[in-house]
Protein backbone atom coordinates (compact mmCIF):
# COMPACT_ATOMS: atom_id res chain seq x y z
CA UNK A 1 0.00 0.00 0.00
CA UNK A 2 0.92 4.04 -0.33
CA UNK A 3 3.26 5.16 1.98
CA UNK A 4 5.80 2.66 1.80
CA UNK A 5 10.18 3.50 0.84
CA UNK A 6 10.33 2.73 -2.90
CA UNK A 7 12.89 4.28 -5.02
CA UNK A 8 10.75 6.08 -8.29
CA UNK A 9 12.40 4.07 -10.84
CA UNK A 10 12.06 1.05 -9.41
CA UNK A 11 8.33 1.38 -8.88
CA UNK A 12 7.71 1.62 -12.47
CA UNK A 13 10.72 -1.09 -13.50
CA UNK A 14 8.94 -3.91 -11.30
CA UNK A 15 5.52 -2.95 -12.80
CA UNK A 16 6.56 -3.08 -16.02
CA UNK A 17 8.42 -6.00 -15.52
CA UNK A 18 6.55 -8.45 -13.49
CA UNK A 19 2.40 -6.94 -13.58
CA UNK A 20 1.19 -10.50 -12.43
CA UNK A 21 3.42 -10.37 -9.53
CA UNK A 22 1.78 -7.70 -8.63
CA UNK A 23 -1.54 -8.00 -9.41
CA UNK A 24 -1.33 -11.62 -7.56
CA UNK A 25 0.26 -9.51 -4.15
CA UNK A 26 -2.05 -6.45 -3.76
CA UNK A 27 0.19 -4.00 -4.65
CA UNK A 28 2.56 -3.90 -2.17
CA UNK A 29 5.41 -2.00 -3.84
CA UNK A 30 8.49 -4.46 -4.58
CA UNK A 31 11.70 -4.40 -2.42
CA UNK A 32 14.53 -2.32 -3.22
CA UNK A 33 16.66 -5.51 -4.16
CA UNK A 34 14.44 -5.37 -7.45
CA UNK A 35 15.96 -2.41 -8.83
CA UNK A 36 18.00 -4.26 -11.38
CA UNK A 37 14.79 -4.92 -13.05
CA UNK A 38 14.58 -1.39 -14.30
CA UNK A 39 16.69 -2.03 -17.26
CA UNK A 40 14.74 -4.79 -18.55
CA UNK A 41 12.30 -4.19 -21.39
CA UNK A 42 8.60 -3.69 -20.75
CA UNK A 43 6.02 -6.60 -20.89
CA UNK A 44 4.66 -5.44 -24.99
CA UNK A 45 0.90 -4.89 -24.09
CA UNK A 46 2.56 -1.82 -21.99
CA UNK A 47 5.73 -0.66 -23.50
CA UNK A 48 3.68 1.37 -26.20
CA UNK A 49 1.21 3.27 -24.09
CA UNK A 50 4.71 3.98 -21.63
CA UNK A 51 5.95 5.31 -24.91
CA UNK A 52 3.11 7.07 -25.54
CA UNK A 53 3.31 8.94 -22.10
CA UNK A 54 7.08 9.76 -22.58
CA UNK A 55 6.46 11.08 -25.93
CA UNK A 56 3.72 13.64 -24.53
CA UNK A 57 5.90 14.05 -21.36
CA UNK A 58 8.83 15.49 -23.43
CA UNK A 59 6.15 17.39 -25.57
CA UNK A 60 4.87 18.80 -22.74
CA UNK A 61 8.20 20.06 -21.08
CA UNK A 62 9.35 21.40 -24.33
CA UNK A 63 5.78 23.65 -24.36
CA UNK A 64 7.38 24.94 -20.90
CA UNK A 65 10.35 25.49 -21.47
CA UNK A 66 9.19 27.74 -24.54
CA UNK A 67 6.77 29.58 -22.84
CA UNK A 68 9.67 30.41 -20.37
CA UNK A 69 11.87 31.52 -22.80
CA UNK A 70 8.87 33.29 -24.63
CA UNK A 71 8.45 35.32 -21.64
CA UNK A 72 10.68 34.97 -18.76
CA UNK A 73 8.47 36.63 -16.25
CA UNK A 74 6.32 32.99 -16.14
CA UNK A 75 9.32 30.83 -14.55
CA UNK A 76 8.22 31.31 -11.54
CA UNK A 77 4.53 30.38 -12.10
CA UNK A 78 5.65 27.76 -14.23
CA UNK A 79 8.53 25.80 -12.59
CA UNK A 80 6.24 23.49 -10.29
CA UNK A 81 5.02 22.16 -13.47
CA UNK A 82 8.42 22.07 -14.90
CA UNK A 83 9.48 20.16 -12.07
CA UNK A 84 6.26 17.66 -11.97
CA UNK A 85 7.41 16.77 -15.85
CA UNK A 86 11.05 16.13 -14.80
CA UNK A 87 9.39 14.03 -11.88
CA UNK A 88 7.37 11.87 -13.93
CA UNK A 89 10.06 11.53 -16.92
CA UNK A 90 12.88 10.29 -14.08
CA UNK A 91 10.34 7.38 -13.40
CA UNK A 92 8.89 5.98 -16.61
CA UNK A 93 12.15 6.93 -18.99
CA UNK A 94 13.85 4.05 -16.55
CA UNK A 95 11.19 1.78 -18.83
CA UNK A 96 11.74 2.86 -21.93
CA UNK A 97 14.77 2.36 -24.29
CA UNK A 98 16.80 5.18 -24.89
CA UNK A 99 15.57 5.03 -28.72
CA UNK A 100 12.12 5.24 -27.99
CA UNK A 101 12.42 8.97 -26.11
CA UNK A 102 11.66 11.09 -28.93
CA UNK A 103 12.88 14.39 -29.51
CA UNK A 104 10.30 16.74 -29.87
CA UNK A 105 10.16 19.88 -32.57
CA UNK A 106 10.83 22.89 -30.74
CA UNK A 107 7.66 24.61 -29.64
CA UNK A 108 6.02 27.59 -30.52
CA UNK A 109 4.47 29.65 -27.81
CA UNK A 110 3.24 33.53 -28.39
CA UNK A 111 5.40 36.29 -26.91
CA UNK A 112 3.19 37.54 -24.62
CA UNK A 113 2.12 36.16 -21.32
CA UNK A 114 -1.80 35.26 -21.89
CA UNK A 115 -0.89 33.52 -24.97
CA UNK A 116 2.07 31.59 -23.36
CA UNK A 117 -0.10 30.40 -20.88
CA UNK A 118 -2.68 29.34 -23.02
CA UNK A 119 -0.35 27.27 -25.25
CA UNK A 120 1.05 25.89 -21.49
CA UNK A 121 -2.59 24.66 -20.25
CA UNK A 122 -3.26 23.55 -23.77
CA UNK A 123 -1.01 21.37 -23.47
CA UNK A 124 -0.89 20.27 -20.18
CA UNK A 125 -4.50 19.45 -20.89
CA UNK A 126 -3.59 17.14 -24.07
CA UNK A 127 -0.94 15.34 -21.78
CA UNK A 128 -3.51 14.81 -19.20
CA UNK A 129 -5.64 12.98 -21.66
CA UNK A 130 -2.65 10.46 -22.81
CA UNK A 131 -1.64 9.85 -19.17
CA UNK A 132 -5.39 9.24 -18.26
CA UNK A 133 -5.73 6.44 -21.66
CA UNK A 134 -2.36 5.24 -20.56
CA UNK A 135 -3.51 4.63 -16.84
CA UNK A 136 -6.72 3.12 -18.35
CA UNK A 137 -5.51 0.86 -20.55
CA UNK A 138 -1.97 -0.34 -18.65
CA UNK A 139 -1.91 -3.72 -18.09
CA UNK A 140 -0.18 -3.60 -14.81
CA UNK A 141 -2.07 -2.18 -12.27
CA UNK A 142 1.17 -0.54 -10.34
CA UNK A 143 1.54 1.44 -13.43
CA UNK A 144 -1.45 2.00 -13.34
CA UNK A 145 -1.34 3.70 -10.23
CA UNK A 146 1.49 5.73 -11.15
CA UNK A 147 0.16 6.52 -13.99
CA UNK A 148 -3.00 8.04 -11.76
CA UNK A 149 -1.17 9.67 -10.10
CA UNK A 150 0.74 11.46 -12.22
CA UNK A 151 -2.84 12.53 -14.23
CA UNK A 152 -3.76 13.56 -10.39
CA UNK A 153 -0.76 15.88 -10.61
CA UNK A 154 -1.13 17.44 -14.06
CA UNK A 155 -5.38 18.03 -13.29
CA UNK A 156 -3.81 20.08 -10.13
CA UNK A 157 -1.32 21.73 -12.15
CA UNK A 158 -3.70 22.46 -14.93
CA UNK A 159 -6.66 24.04 -12.59
CA UNK A 160 -3.29 25.76 -10.66
CA UNK A 161 -2.76 27.70 -14.26
CA UNK A 162 -6.42 27.73 -14.69
CA UNK A 163 -6.73 30.19 -11.50
CA UNK A 164 -7.31 33.72 -12.78
CA UNK A 165 -4.56 34.84 -10.68
CA UNK A 166 -2.03 32.94 -12.91
CA UNK A 167 -2.93 34.92 -15.41
CA UNK A 168 -2.17 38.53 -14.00
CA UNK A 169 1.56 40.11 -13.97
CA UNK A 170 3.63 39.01 -10.80
CA UNK A 171 1.90 35.75 -10.06
CA UNK B 1 -6.75 -8.60 -2.73
CA UNK B 2 -9.85 -8.73 -5.22
CA UNK B 3 -11.80 -6.11 -6.98
CA UNK B 4 -14.12 -6.79 -4.34
CA UNK B 5 -11.93 -6.21 -1.67
CA UNK B 6 -10.37 -2.66 -3.39
CA UNK B 7 -13.93 -1.72 -3.63
CA UNK B 8 -15.05 -1.94 -0.30
CA UNK B 9 -12.26 -0.52 1.63
CA UNK B 10 -12.79 2.50 -0.44
CA UNK B 11 -16.48 2.08 0.56
CA UNK B 12 -15.04 2.11 3.90
CA UNK B 13 -13.43 4.83 3.65
CA UNK B 14 -15.90 6.94 1.85
CA UNK B 15 -18.13 6.52 5.21
CA UNK B 16 -15.86 7.71 7.23
CA UNK B 17 -15.29 10.54 4.52
CA UNK B 18 -18.66 11.59 4.75
CA UNK B 19 -19.05 11.76 8.37
CA UNK B 20 -15.74 13.71 8.53
CA UNK B 21 -17.24 16.21 6.08
CA UNK B 22 -20.12 16.27 7.95
CA UNK B 23 -18.53 17.13 11.35
CA UNK B 24 -16.11 20.10 9.90
CA UNK B 25 -19.44 21.07 7.96
CA UNK B 26 -21.55 21.41 11.66
CA UNK B 27 -17.92 23.49 12.83
CA UNK B 28 -18.37 25.87 10.14
CA UNK B 29 -20.23 28.76 10.13
CA UNK B 30 -21.69 29.72 6.97
CA UNK B 31 -22.00 33.82 8.21
CA UNK B 32 -19.14 33.97 8.68
CA UNK B 33 -17.20 31.59 6.41
CA UNK B 34 -19.50 31.32 3.59
CA UNK B 35 -16.86 30.39 0.81
CA UNK B 36 -15.25 27.40 3.46
CA UNK B 37 -19.07 26.60 3.92
CA UNK B 38 -19.46 26.21 0.39
CA UNK B 39 -16.24 24.25 -0.17
CA UNK B 40 -17.14 21.72 2.66
CA UNK B 41 -20.73 21.43 1.28
CA UNK B 42 -19.73 20.73 -2.30
CA UNK B 43 -17.01 18.11 -0.79
CA UNK B 44 -19.71 16.31 1.39
CA UNK B 45 -22.13 16.12 -1.87
CA UNK B 46 -19.41 14.97 -3.85
CA UNK B 47 -18.37 12.07 -1.22
CA UNK B 48 -21.68 11.23 -0.94
CA UNK B 49 -22.54 10.48 -4.51
CA UNK B 50 -19.18 8.55 -4.72
CA UNK B 51 -20.23 6.68 -1.66
CA UNK B 52 -23.62 5.73 -3.53
CA UNK B 53 -21.77 4.59 -6.85
CA UNK B 54 -19.34 2.88 -4.59
CA UNK B 55 -22.41 0.61 -2.89
CA UNK B 56 -23.56 -0.11 -6.33
CA UNK B 57 -20.32 -1.20 -7.63
CA UNK B 58 -20.15 -3.67 -4.84
CA UNK B 59 -23.19 -5.24 -5.42
CA UNK B 60 -22.35 -5.75 -8.63
CA UNK B 61 -19.17 -6.80 -8.00
CA UNK B 62 -21.33 -9.58 -5.89
CA UNK B 63 -20.74 -8.25 -2.31
CA UNK B 64 -22.93 -6.79 0.22
CA UNK B 65 -21.62 -3.11 0.75
CA UNK B 66 -19.52 -2.76 4.04
CA UNK B 67 -21.55 -0.31 6.63
CA UNK B 68 -20.69 2.32 8.06
CA UNK B 69 -19.20 2.42 11.73
CA UNK B 70 -21.29 4.08 14.35
CA UNK B 71 -18.65 7.01 14.57
CA UNK B 72 -15.12 7.60 13.61
CA UNK B 73 -12.18 9.46 15.24
CA UNK B 74 -11.12 12.54 14.62
CA UNK B 75 -7.70 13.89 14.80
CA UNK B 76 -6.47 17.14 16.10
CA UNK B 77 -8.33 20.35 17.47
CA UNK B 78 -11.07 21.14 15.01
CA UNK B 79 -12.25 24.54 16.04
CA UNK B 80 -11.48 27.30 13.77
CA UNK B 81 -11.19 27.33 10.10
CA UNK B 82 -7.72 26.83 9.01
CA UNK B 83 -7.87 23.86 10.88
CA UNK B 84 -11.15 22.62 9.13
CA UNK B 85 -9.76 23.21 6.17
CA UNK B 86 -6.66 21.57 6.54
CA UNK B 87 -8.45 18.07 7.89
CA UNK B 88 -10.90 18.49 5.01
CA UNK B 89 -7.50 18.66 2.47
CA UNK B 90 -6.00 15.94 4.36
CA UNK B 91 -8.90 13.86 3.82
CA UNK B 92 -8.79 14.45 -0.01
CA UNK B 93 -5.40 13.80 0.23
CA UNK B 94 -6.30 10.06 1.83
CA UNK B 95 -9.29 9.70 -0.49
CA UNK B 96 -6.68 10.32 -3.64
CA UNK B 97 -4.11 7.36 -1.23
CA UNK B 98 -7.35 4.51 -1.39
CA UNK B 99 -8.40 5.38 -4.96
CA UNK B 100 -5.28 5.16 -6.11
CA UNK B 101 -5.09 1.69 -4.84
CA UNK B 102 -8.80 0.71 -6.47
CA UNK B 103 -7.03 2.02 -10.09
CA UNK B 104 -4.58 -0.29 -8.97
CA UNK B 105 -6.69 -3.49 -8.16
CA UNK B 106 -9.13 -2.63 -11.09
CA UNK B 107 -9.57 -2.60 -14.31
CA UNK B 108 -11.88 -0.82 -17.32
CA UNK B 109 -14.88 1.19 -15.74
CA UNK B 110 -14.26 1.22 -12.46
CA UNK B 111 -10.20 2.20 -13.20
CA UNK B 112 -11.66 4.66 -15.02
CA UNK B 113 -13.99 5.63 -12.51
CA UNK B 114 -11.70 5.58 -9.70
CA UNK B 115 -9.27 7.44 -11.55
CA UNK B 116 -12.03 10.23 -12.18
CA UNK B 117 -12.23 10.33 -8.56
CA UNK B 118 -8.97 10.49 -7.44
CA UNK B 119 -8.26 13.55 -9.73
CA UNK B 120 -10.88 15.02 -8.45
CA UNK B 121 -9.84 14.69 -4.94
CA UNK B 122 -6.59 15.80 -5.90
CA UNK B 123 -7.71 19.20 -7.56
CA UNK B 124 -9.99 19.86 -4.79
CA UNK B 125 -7.21 20.25 -2.41
CA UNK B 126 -6.11 23.23 -4.25
CA UNK B 127 -9.67 24.47 -3.30
CA UNK B 128 -8.83 23.70 0.37
CA UNK B 129 -5.55 25.95 0.19
CA UNK B 130 -3.06 23.21 -0.38
CA UNK B 131 -0.60 23.75 -3.99
CA UNK B 132 0.06 21.22 -6.93
CA UNK B 133 1.87 18.07 -6.04
CA UNK B 134 4.05 16.12 -7.91
CA UNK B 135 3.01 12.71 -6.88
CA UNK B 136 -0.40 13.42 -5.14
CA UNK B 137 -1.51 9.92 -3.45
CA UNK B 138 1.32 8.22 -4.15
CA UNK B 139 3.91 10.04 -1.22
CA UNK B 140 6.60 7.00 -1.88
CA UNK B 141 6.88 7.93 -5.64
CA UNK B 142 8.47 11.54 -3.96
CA UNK B 143 11.35 10.04 -1.86
CA UNK B 144 14.35 8.76 -4.85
Amino acid sequence: MPGRSLTRRTAVGVALVAPLVATACDIDPPSRDSGSAVAAPPPPEDSELVTAVVAALVRARSVVEAATLSVPDLTTLLEPVATAHAAHLEVLEGAVADADVPTPAPARVPADRAGALTAVRRSEQRLLREVRRGCVDAASGDLARVLASMAASTAQHGAALADPAAGQEGS
Amino acid sequence: MSVLDALQATLADEHAALYTYGVLGARTSQATSPALFETLTSGYRRHRARRDQLQLMVRDAGGDPVAAEVAYDLDGALLRPPQIERAAADLEAASVEVLLALVAQSTGSVREWALTEATWSAVWRLQLGQTAETWPGAPELDQA
